[in-house]
């Protein structure tokens, strides 16, 4: 290729230099996204999985009445690993330690800092708590009266989110765990021995784990706070994150990328048909098409692979701060980070794929012609496409045939603008819909069913006959299921008094449902596609023993899966005494005895629970900046090429008297039927984007989350977006007012 | 000549440029009462005639126009230009390429500005109007007709002429207008569907649907071959006949000054001659 031509494509990128950016920058976005959500997830992941693996993560935990007598026994009738270890919650004057001696089998603890346990009276404390309480390495902290020397911080793979009891959904202030020698822990005479299970085969763990559960029944120990890895939030939470990063990076990433082609396939087909006449004498003089073709195909993939390159480039140092926000909440031995050569690959070849195939066509298209047709300057000539001559626009005024008329001169680049505003209203609306959303499951959903605030959850199961439950408390007893043949579904089996009104229970339409019948909550009834009437058959997890029960009623719910049934029915279907139940609802605190508790739920605060909805906040922010920044760029992207496109045109009427605001208006504002309707085109496309995105994390994550659209969000977003517009546009006017008269004056055919 | 009282051969009087006696040739016989009576010629010569500041004044009147480019060597392009023309009349710019022609259209036009000199039209100082103002007498008073014809390829015939006919105060009607340049079965045509005198047609009725003061055509037929070049000249004299327009044309074609009344050839920036004709010539009877 000779350096004349070379020379050339340097000069029509600087020519167009902000029509080039703009794709640049469109390309990048993908590419970015792409590295930093696969980023996070991966590097996320691989801290999170490797934790479990490298330290042996429990499968289960669980405490028993009496000390299991032979555990090797149990572990080869079970296959599984077993392990004892005590466990004492220490009262500070500022918060609370549960101190658990140091495990050799499973929940190994990693040093994060410091050096770990080599001599009695010592302690290994995790790094929030030194943090909270203003504690280094070095110092000495009393327990009890025993003074212990702290030499380093650590993570435990049972306590990644630290939570002090296993149905908190938050961190208790205060709360941290240490961990001491087996031999420091005896000193603590009242700390009791809890059990972790691992299990060598990890297929079926489900059915290992009720197995388990049946061989220590038969053997007569009486069970507490049994709970597998994935039902424990203090090992499952991350993976909320995780799954949904993943899911996302691919999706939105190809919107980017699909949306680049289309404005390259537009600018390239002009490019190469203004130029036809050069080829054609070109192509006489003796080049060939392959040179030819590869002269006009170096601009899109210069762009794309440019773009692509910049993406990850600015990904890359963007990924360590992510995760480590993440790691605010969760505490996993950090490891460095590190990324897939193959996502690095596919981050600069996708768009070069995409884009250099549709540039290939295009180019291909146009070069199949001969050199004589070429020199004609056919392709020059504005061509009348079969939608212009069809409209007759005989009744409408001049304006708003002559804006019709400009906005169909160009199918791709309506369509690129249609769609374009489509993608940036769908992630905005996608932003306000997902944070309304998660504000109404707060707001509306399990805290807000409390009509009785308190939930006391006992370790083993009690009976009302006993007594103990006073005015104002209701007792309740559950257990976790799921559907057969669908072990990812899990929800809560609830049995309560026909009577009761700690659970706020209403149908649909508000109405009370009556509690002396079977009600299912309506996002597990449209997970499972129940309705009233159909059966539910399903497995109690815990000791894998099937049951089937007919839905009587439907719950108004808001990402809660629960079935609720009368507690007599609950308890003689689990062959369980009449009376039996292991959780209290109280209208007010009760003076149980703490030993006696599995944990309590306080949902008098709600407002406590936003801190959860903080990574939520940044997504939105982050979300509805990238929407701008999308939506400026396509609209500026197809004004410009809209303006070059009609600069005859525009020089023309200049000379033939248009003012300059009946200019900006005939030319500028022809655009915006085509982002009104892209806007309202994103709300069905958000929504099913969003349907099967919350699809995929309720799959994963058992977690459904609603999406529940909120008019002024709507709203919000559409302002949003036309405010965008006009600023764009504004922008671009200044461009329009550039255009000299001259080039009508000295234009041949257009 | 002894009966004869007075006698008038080829009597011929200017005032301040303008041509008021042409050659006038009369006899009368001694004795005899005659009266002198006004023509409608004269009579609408007259009317043309604009008093100002009880002089009066031309319909188009360039005065010492200069005009420079410097695209890295300074072009003198207009060089002291003076033309005038009256209301009604069709004149013609001949001259070679790169004479200033074009460059003398556009400042008449309100398209680019002078360096020096002064143009009027209609008694209105073009040279002293700041841009907005050119624009607003671009959009009253003046049409314009191209060689390449200049219409948008994407919107009808019909709307082509809208263009203009959506900005003016009192435009005529687009059907009439189609009708009298003989296109009002193709109006829903586009451009691309028609030939080029077809197309001259209706870049001719898109400057004529405002009804302008004054329409400037440069190299109306440069595109076209001797027919539709006659069309297009016949058309352009009918609307000067029916309308009153006052017409100023670019060409190089010495042959199409027949049907002016005033010629204007232009060398090396300069007005070298100007010659009137007293007889127009047809444009149908117009060859070359």
């Amino acid at each position: 290729m000779v350096m004349a031509l070379l020379n050339r494509i340097w000069r029509m990128i600087k020519e167009n230099k902000g029509r080039y950016i703009g794709i640049v920058i469109l390309i990048l976005l993908g590419s970015f996204y792409f590295i930093a959500a696969t980023g996070v997830a991966n590097n996320l992941e691989k801290m999170v999985v490797g934790f479990a693996e490298e330290y042996s993560q429990e499968d289960l935990t669980f405490s028993t009445d009496r000390p299991i007598e032979n555990i090797a026994a149990l572990e080869s009738e079970s296959g599984a690993v077993i392990e004892a270890y005590r466990q004492y919650d220490v009262k500070l004057p500022n918060g609370e330690l549960r101190l658990l001696g140091l495990p050799s089998k499973i929940n190994l603890p990693a040093v994060l800092s410091g050096r770990g346990l080599e001599n009695p009276g010592e302690i290994l404390l995790d790094p929030n708590f030194c943090m909270l309480h203003g504690l280094k390495i070095g110092d000495q902290i009393e327990l009890n009266g025993k003074p212990f020397h702290i030499v380093g911080t650590m993570a435990v793979p049972n306590y990644v989110y630290i939570i002090k009891n296993l149905y908190d959904v938050l961190p208790t202030n205060g709360f941290g765990i240490g961990i001491v020698s087996a031999t420091d822990i005896e000193a603590f005479p009242e700390a009791v021995t809890v059990y972790a299970a691992i299990f060598e085969d990890r297929e079926n763990l489900n059915a290992q784990i009720a197995k388990l559960h049946e061989l220590l029944s038969e053997k007569g120990y009486s069970l507490s706070e049994w709970i597998d890895a994935k039902s424990n939030k203090r090992i499952s939470l991350p993976w909320g994150n995780i799954t949904s990063m993943k899911s996302m990076s691919f999706p939105v990433s190809m919107v980017f990328f699909l949306l680049s082609c289309l404005i390259v396939g537009v600018m390239i087909t002009r490019m190469v048909k203004s130029d036809s006449v050069v080829i054609g004498t070109l192509y006489a003089q003796g080049y060939r098409r392959r040179e030819l073709t590869w002269h006009y195909m170096a601009i899109p993939v210069l762009l794309s692979a440019g773009g692509g390159l910049a993406g990850i480039l600015l990904a890359l140092p963007c990924v360590k701060p992510v995760v480590d926000s993440m790691l605010v909440f969760y505490i996993l031995p950090a490891k460095g980070i590190t990324f897939s050569p193959l996502n690095l690959s596919l981050a600069v070849l996708m768009p070069v794929a995409f884009i250099g195939l549709s540039s290939f066509l295009v180019v291909r298209k146009v070069l199949k012609k001969t050199a004589g047709e070429l020199m004609k300057g056919d392709e020059q000539k504005a061509k009348v496409n079969s939608l212009e001559r069809a409209l007759r626009l005989d009744r409408f005024k001049f304006n708003t045939k002559f804006q019709i008329r400009e906005q169909i001169r160009s199918i791709p680049r309506l369509l690129f603008l249609v769609l374009g505003v489509s993608a940036a209203s769908m992630i905005l609306l996608y932003g306000f819909t997902f944070n309304y959303s998660m504000d109404v499951v707060m707001d509306k959903g399990a805290l807000a069913r409390y009509r009785y605030p308190l939930e006391y959850n006992f370790k083993e199961v009690r009976n009302i006959q006993d007594g103990g439950i006073p005015e104002g408390a209701e007792p309740y007893n559950a257990f976790r299921g799921y559907p057969e043949g669908r072990q990812v579904v899990e929800f809560y089996l609830v049995g309560m008094e026909p009577d009761s009104i700690g659970f706020n229970i209403n149908d649909m339409q508000g109405n009370p449902l009556s509690r002396d019948q079977v009600n299912i909550t309506s996002p597990l009834a449209s997970r499972l596609k129940l309705k009233e009437g159909d059966t539910i058959r399903f497995v109690n997890k815990l000791d894998g023993k099937s049951y089937s029960l007919t839905i009587d009623g439907i719950v108004q719910a808001y990402g809660e899966q629960v079935v609720y049934m009368p507690l007599d029915e609950f308890n003689r279907m689990t062959g369980q005494p009449l009376g039996s139940y292991r959780t209290v609802l109280s209208s007010h605190e009760i003076d149980f005895d703490p030993s006696l508790l599995a944990g309590v739920m306080d949902a008098r605060h709600p407002e406590a629970y936003e801190d959860l909805n903080r990574p939520t906040t940044l997504i939105v922010t982050s979300v509805t900046t990238l929407a701008v920044l999308i939506a400026v760029i396509i609209i500026f992207l197809v004004t410009s090429l809209m303006i070059d496109e009609s600069r005859n045109t525009i020089s023309l009427l200049k000379v033939l008297g248009y003012r300059g605001k009946e200019l900006a208006k005939l030319i500028l504002n022809s655009s915006t039927p085509a982002v009104f309707i892209g806007f309202w085109l994103g709300l069905p496309f958000m929504l099913a984007f969003g349907n099967i995105l919350y699809g995929i994390v309720a799959e994963m994550m058992n977690m459904v989350i609603p999406m529940i659209v909120n008019p002024l969000y709507v709203l919000i977003s559409f302002v949003l977006i036309f405010a965008v517009y006009e600023i764009t546009q504004w922008l671009c006017g200044r461009k329009l007012a550039k255009i000299s008269m001259s080039e009508a004056l000295k234009a041949g055919t257009e | 000549m002894q009966n004869n009282a007075i006698q008038v051969k080829g009597l011929q009087k200017s005032y301040k440029k303008l041509q008021v006696l042409k050659g006038v040739d009369f006899e009368v016989e001694k004795g005899s009462i005659f009266a002198l009576l006004g023509s409608n010629g004269l009579n609408q010569m007259l009317e043309r005639l604009k008093k100002k500041n009880g002089v009066l004044t031309m319909f188009l009147s360039v005065s010492n126009l200069t005009k420079s480019y410097n695209t890295g060597i300074i072009s003198h392009v207009l060089k002291g230009v003076d033309l005038e023309m009256e209301r009604g009349q069709i004149g013609v710019i001949l001259g070679p390429s790169g004479s200033g022609k074009s460059t003398l259209m556009n400042i008449i036009g309100g398209v680019d500005r002078a360096d020096g000199g002064t143009v009027e039209v209609d008694d209105e100082r073009i040279t002293d109007l700041d841009d907005k103002q050119l624009v607003e007498y671009r959009r009253e008073s003046v049409g314009f007709v191209f060689q390449y014809y200049n219409l948008v390829p994407n919107l009808t015939v019909a709307e082509n002429i809208e263009v203009v006919s959506n900005i003016s105060k009192r435009p005529l009607n687009t059907d009439e207008v189609l009708a009298a340049v003989g296109l009002s079965d193709k109006k829903n045509r586009f451009p691309r569907e028609l030939s080029g005198g077809e197309q001259q047609r209706v870049s001719i009725a898109r400057a004529i649907v405002k009804n302008p003061k004054l329409l400037l055509c440069d190299e109306p037929t440069g595109a076209l071959d001797l027919e539709a070049s006659q069309d297009v000249l016949a058309l352009l004299e009918k609307v000067n006949a029916q309308f009153g327009t006052t017409i100023l044309m670019i060409t190089h074609n010495s042959a199409i000054a027949g049907m002016a009344h005033a010629v204007f050839r232009l060398r090396s920036g300069e007005v070298a001659e100007v010659a009137h004709n007293s007889e127009l010539i047809a444009a149908e009877r117009i060859e070359w």
